[in-house]
């Protein structure tokens, strides 16, 4: 068990097993390169990605089919690569691969990035951020929480 | 915007410093060389739109009650967890 300061919970236990590599950071943050992922029920949906070198950065996260029930991807071979995904068929979303579009709130808008989803290859517990260039998919896609998403 | 008709294998100059060669035309991608100085970025525009992106949401902030609910419910409880961890839940 490891110990790491964090954004919005003090000091926080994980396994090493729950850090996920993100060999080539995410854009803007190249240097970021290892997160934890905190979910927790009476949170549900929400993720929230904790960087494990800079204790200030938590990006938070919904699973991209919260935001869009018929999201379909496809990530280059070159990105398969960088998540240890052997070949070139990509595992569709579920325990294998995880699937999650990071939020972005100012005041009352909330947008989500479907342009470059965060996928985490579970099993070899690496993540990247995919870049779908040439879809429709906006990095900046509004969305509507419904009023208290969160029940204690 | 300025518009200019070019076949592969020629270029277009931005001032003096910048060369943008077409190398090769493909049914649906066209394959493009670069020259710029190197104080010159050149990405994709999809890199900088999720750049740029990515620096706003790591300084969003949560409102009030929602940062509250986090902070409050969390501590003792929580463990960084894979999705994996979850699905077998």
């Amino acid at each position: 068990m490891a110990t790491s300061e964090t954004k919005y919970w003090g000091l926080l236990d994980y396994t090493e097993d729950s850090v996920i590599d993100f060999p080539a950071g995410i854009p803007g943050f190249e240097q970021e390169q290892q997160f934890i992922l905190v979910e927790q029920q009476a949170l549900d949906p929400l993720v929230f990605l904790q960087s494990l070198a800079t204790p200030a950065l938590c990006f938070l996260a919904l699973h991209v089919r919260v935001v869009c029930p018929d999201y379909k991807f496809r990530m280059s071979e070159e990105d398969l690569e960088v998540l240890g995904i052997p070949g070139t068929r990509q595992p569709p979303i579920g325990p294998d691969l995880a699937c999650l579009t990071l939020i972005h709130i100012e005041e009352k808008d909330i947008t989500a990035n479907l342009l470059a989803p965060i996928v985490i290859h579970v099993p070899a517990r690496r993540g990247m951020q995919a870049i779908l260039a040439g879809t429709d998919y906006s990095h900046q896609h509004r969305i509507d929480l419904v009023e208290a998403p969160v029940c204690v | 915007m300025l518009m200019m008709k070019r076949r592969a294998g020629e270029s277009i100059l931005i001032g003096d410093d910048i060369e943008i060669h077409l190398a090769h035309i493909g049914r649906t991608r066209v394959k493009i060389g670069i020259s710029a100085p190197r104080n010159i970025p050149v990405v994709a525009k999809e890199v900088k739109l999720v750049r740029d992106q990515n620096r706003a949401a790591a300084s969003s902030h949560l409102a009030g009650t929602l940062a509250r609910l986090v902070a409050r419910v969390v501590p003792n409880k929580v463990q960084g967890r894979t999705p994996a961890a979850d699905e077998r839940q």
